[in-house]
């Protein structure tokens, strides 16, 4: 009722009269369905709002990738619900508005509305209050005969046509809205993968970071690689939609992570290695140090020296000679080595047993200090690689793999004089799986052989990629590849020969390259380093196919020139020449020169993730 | 009350030892009357004045409204609709005392009210008061704006007080009193419209319409006959006092008086919800009387309607009457051609009664 036309129920103080209990108690069955009718008008109501703004929702979200709908969708319907419950809760009629309501509906004549706000009136005492109160008895009785001959069907539910129609037209609309693919659905699909896909990425990126600053500090540069990774994670996590502002980032990470790299660091290893198993070879007079360990070689130095003061001179003497023919190798070992070797050498040949001892020591200590070096060296460029990895995913978008692929073979090391070549290194492993299936074992690299006489060394066959995890259970990030075959290439050269070294064969995942140090005509197996395989090194040799072809943007013909071609002639002496050159010992200035040319032109983008992409494949394999 | 009682109070009042006299009024008006003898008698009596006034059904229920709400009433019309012969018969189904003053310009207020002359008695002269025409039950003032508004305003006290104040002496009027007023839209020339403060003294102003055409046929059949068609008194003074009583106790509830105060409201010009009409030819609205008006005759409406409870239905019934004259137009209202119909039309329309959806 209206606010100017104020009317409540009778005062609860006011002695009742049976008459209006009796009516009260007539007016609840109405009371209720009168209840019942505002519910349905005003549900009705807020439906059609709902489903309006529905309609609206599910229109905008054809029109616009909106992330947020079903979530909207979801609080329209329960703003919806709470608006009917509010609504149920202040719309609940009092027994005066239900005497009016039925008064006018029933055409009673404010009957009851009067006896319910007459029941409550205090009457002064005066000449006429006697009557007055007959009066309003009376009037009781009249509107309780009157409530009697009411309609009990009274407060029918009242549809309101406008939002009836409001709501199933719009509820009509909705459907085929809903219905009907949206073309919406595949951006948010993809923006849900390059979540998914960031979110993978940042978890990688952490594992990297685990693994890199577990149990080192600073200055130790792995602990603040591990930091900017982490950081770099939480980047990812915070802002996955940002795309290009997220691999900017990994490839600034990529470069920095990069620049620390030292080119020579894996010949530097090798040469270590084969220095070390070298030198136990001579301290112990066997094979104790097969694997080439740094410290096995410096313990065994360190014996060694302690039984200096027992040796012969032509004791001595023999194992000076010794020494200095491990100069090549120790060159490749770093200077340090090289003149702590040399240094002991000259010593042993002067019969100077202290110097000697001290250059041992210095030389045992240089191998460590260099295994360090390799070893932090090692760990940079894999954080490298893993954030080229994430950086490739989420510019590719691709989805979550199971398994990682395996590593590259490293290209097999020259041959160098026809020595007997040292057995392969195992091969790393492979990859830690990703979150899902085990990945499958990595395939051995190829038989590392022993080199040709004479000739160029082949590139060693790419490892196999691992395969992606199998079948379709949920994968277990706690397993790691399987991919830890070790290369074969561990047969030693045989036979002796002259000639370039060759190109040892690199298991498919070898981190140590094998290398020949016989002297003499080498006899080895024919078939050694034939096996060409499609690898990841083929890369290396394969025609630049995306661009530079007629029909590209980028593509300029050139027009012949008009030279003439003149044959040379004439007969000279061969010699060895020293053009074949191990592409580890230029690989950083080829990559540095193509870098900065990235840097300092125009180039397509496209053009230079291929370069870069191109570089970073040859880089895995240092 | 029952019929013996009715009886008695009729009795009473005709008795020549109290009838005409206080004590005789006070027997009749301590009387009481139950809701069913009301209507009874309201339904009577309009029975009676049927009898003589052909159509006119809602004329006849308004002035007996008046004359139950111890109210008076304007009746405006055009010469020969009947308004005299309302009157008349209203006397002589009442059956109590009536005059009749034909309101001209040279009417003096003492041909009203009355006045002392100098009489001799027992070999003295004084003065003693001789009672004008006010002095009855039921007045006819008959074309009351051709009198002067001096003359005019003697009535104000009497329809007021219900006395009349001569040489510092009141006189009280015999209840019940009830003014019946008329004049002539037509003929305004040469007379003096009667001042807001006397219309608003008047309890309905009541237009009397021209009769339909079946209506005339009777009205003819009835006057140009050899018989002429008489009322019965059915009624009598003290019966209408007691009627008075009992309508002034009829309950209302308080959102029905909230009503009527809201459409009295709606007339002024600044009420928050007088309409758009009221808002631009309206100078001045309805007075509290107004509002009297309005509740006073829905009591007597809700009466007749055989109720106890007045609806605002009720007050939307009176309405019309009750306030029509009390609405004062501007000058661009009166140019326009408003009347004051309309204004209390869009009034009802603009404050509906109270409903719940």
């Amino acid at each position: 009722m209206s606010p100017d036309h104020p009317m409540t129920d009778a005062d609860p103080a006011t002695p009742t009269d049976p008459t209006i209990v009796e009516l009260r108690r007539g007016l609840r069955p109405f009371q209720r369905r009168l209840w019942l009718r505002r519910l349905v008008h005003d549900g009705t109501r807020i439906a059609a709002v709902a489903v309006a703004a529905g309609l609206a929702l599910a229109g905008a979200s054809r029109l616009w990738p909106l992330e947020w709908a079903p979530l909207a969708a979801a609080g329209l319907l329960m703003a919806a619900l709470l608006a009917l419950l509010v609504d149920a809760a202040r719309r609940r009629p009092s027994l005066a508005q239900t005497a009016i309501a039925l008064d006018t509906e029933q055409g009673l004549r404010d009957r009851l509305g009067s006896a319910l706000a007459l029941a409550g009136r205090q009457v002064d005492d005066g000449p006429d209050a006697q009557r007055y109160e007959e009066l309003v008895r009376l009037q009781r009785q009249d509107a309780l005969r009157s409530l009697a001959a009411a309609d009990r069907r009274a407060f029918r539910p009242r549809v309101p046509r406008r939002a009836l129609a409001s709501t199933v037209l719009c509820a009509a609309l909705i459907v085929p809205a809903l219905i009907l693919p949206n073309p919406q659905s595949a951006i948010l699909a993809a923006r849900e993968d390059q979540r998914a896909a960031a979110e993978q990425q940042a978890r990688r990126l952490e594992q990297t970071a685990d693994r890199l600053g577990t149990g080192r500090e600073s200055p130790d540069p792995r602990a603040e690689v591990a930091d900017d990774l982490r950081r770099l994670a939480k980047s990812l996590r915070d802002a996955p939609e940002d795309l290009d502002e997220q691999l900017a980032r990994l490839g600034s990470m990529e470069d920095a992570l990069r620049s620390r790299l030292e080119p020579g660091a894996e010949q530097r290893a090798a040469s270590i290695s084969s220095l070390s198993r070298s030198l136990s070879r001579l301290a112990t007079g066997s094979d104790s140090n097969a694997a080439g360990d740094p410290e096995q070689a410096a313990e065994d130095l360190a014996e060694m020296a302690a039984e200096l003061d027992e040796m012969t001179d032509a004791e001595r003497a023999e194992l000076a000679r010794s020494l200095a023919e491990l100069e090549p190798v120790a060159r490749q070992a770093g200077p340090e080595a090289r003149g702590a070797l040399h240094d002991a050498a000259t010593a042993l040949a002067a019969g100077d047993t202290e110097s000697a001892r001290e250059a041992l020591d210095k030389l045992g200590e240089a191998l460590q200090r260099g295994q360090r070096q390799v070893d932090l060296n090692r760990d940079l460029a894999r954080a490298a690689n893993d954030v080229q990895d994430a950086r490739r995913a989420l510019a590719g978008g691709e989805p979550s793999r199971t398994g990682q692929n395996g590593q590259p073979g490293q290209p097999g090391q020259p041959g160098s004089n026809g020595q007997p070549g040292q057995p392969g290194q195992p091969g790393s492993s492979g990859q830690p799986g990703q979150p899902g299936s085990s990945g499958q074992p990595g395939q051995p690299g190829s038989s590392g052989q022993p080199g040709q006489p004479g000739q160029g060394g082949q590139p060693g066959q790419g490892g196999q990629p691992g395969q992606p995890g199998q079948g379709s259970q949920p994968g277990q990030g706690s397993q790691p590849d399987q991919g830890s075959q070790p290369g074969q290439g561990s047969q030693p050269g045989q036979g002796q020969g002259q000639g370039q070294g060759s190109l040892g064969g690199g298991g498919s995942s070898a981190r140590f390259l094998g290398s020949g140090t016989g002297q003499g005509t080498a006899r080895g197996p024919t078939s050694g380093n034939r096996q060409f395989g499609t690898g990841e090194l083929d890369p290396i040799y394969a025609d630049f196919e995306r661009l530079g072809r007629p029909g590209d943007p980028s593509y300029i013909a050139g027009s012949g020139g008009d030279g003439q071609i003149d044959p040379g002639r004439g007969q000279g002496a061969g010699s060895d020449s020293d053009g074949i050159v191990p592409y580890t010992d230029v690989y950083q200035d080829f990559a540095d020169f193509a870098i900065t040319t990235l840097d300092r032109s125009y180039v397509p983008v496209d053009v230079k993730d291929y370069v870069r992409d191109y570089f970073s494949t040859l880089g895995g394999g240092r | 009350m029952t019929q013996q009682a009715l009886d008695r109070t009729r009795a009473a009042d005709r008795d020549p030892a109290t009838g005409g006299g206080p004590a005789g009024r006070d027997a009749a008006t301590e009387a009481e009357l139950s809701p069913e003898a009301f209507g009874d008698r309201a339904r009577l009596i309009e029975r009676e004045i049927q009898r003589v006034i052909v159509g006119q059904d809602a004329l006849v229920r308004q002035t007996l409204i008046c004359l139950l709400a111890n109210g008076h009433a304007l009746l405006e019309g055009v010469p020969g609709l009947g308004k005299t012969m309302l009157v008349r018969t209203i006397a002589e189904v009442l059956d109590c005392t009536f005059n009749r003053i034909q309101f001209t310009p040279d009417l003096m207020p003492a041909d009203i009210v009355g006045t002392n002359v100098l009489v001799e008695e027992g070999g003295q002269r004084i003065f003693r008061f001789q009672p004008g025409p006010v002095f009855a039950n039921l007045l006819l003032a008959d074309e009351i704006n051709r009198a002067t508004p001096k003359t005019q305003s003697a009535l104000l006290e009497a329809m007021q007080e219900q006395q009349v104040s001569v040489a510092r002496e009141r006189h009280l009027l015999s209840p019940p009193f009830f003014v019946l007023a008329t004049q002539n839209p037509l003929e305004m020339e040469g007379t003096y419209p009667l001042p807001e403060a006397q219309l608003d003294r008047f309890l309905f102003k009541l237009w009397v319409p021209f009769p339909s055409e079946a209506d005339l046929v009777t009205i003819l059949d009835r006057t140009t006959g050899s018989t002429t068609a008489h009322a019965q008194a059915v009624a009598t003074a003290a019966e209408i006092v007691a009627m008075q009583r009992l309508a002034r106790s009829v309950p209302i509830a308080q959102h029905v008086t909230a009503y009527a105060v809201a459409v009295l409201a709606a007339t002024h010009p600044d009420g928050p919800r007088a309409p758009q009409l009221v808002r631009e030819y309206v100078r001045y609205g309805g007075s509290p009387r107004g509002a009297q008006a309005l509740v006073l005759a829905g009591k007597i409406n809700a009466l007749l309607d055989g109720r106890l409870n007045v609806a605002t239905d009720d007050i939307r019934a009176v309405a019309l009457p009750a306030l029509r004259h009390r609405v004062i137009r501007n000058f661009e209202g009166e140019a326009e051609g408003i009347t004051s119909d309309a204004i209390v039309r869009a009034v009802l329309d603009a404050v509906a009664p109270p409903a719940v959806d």
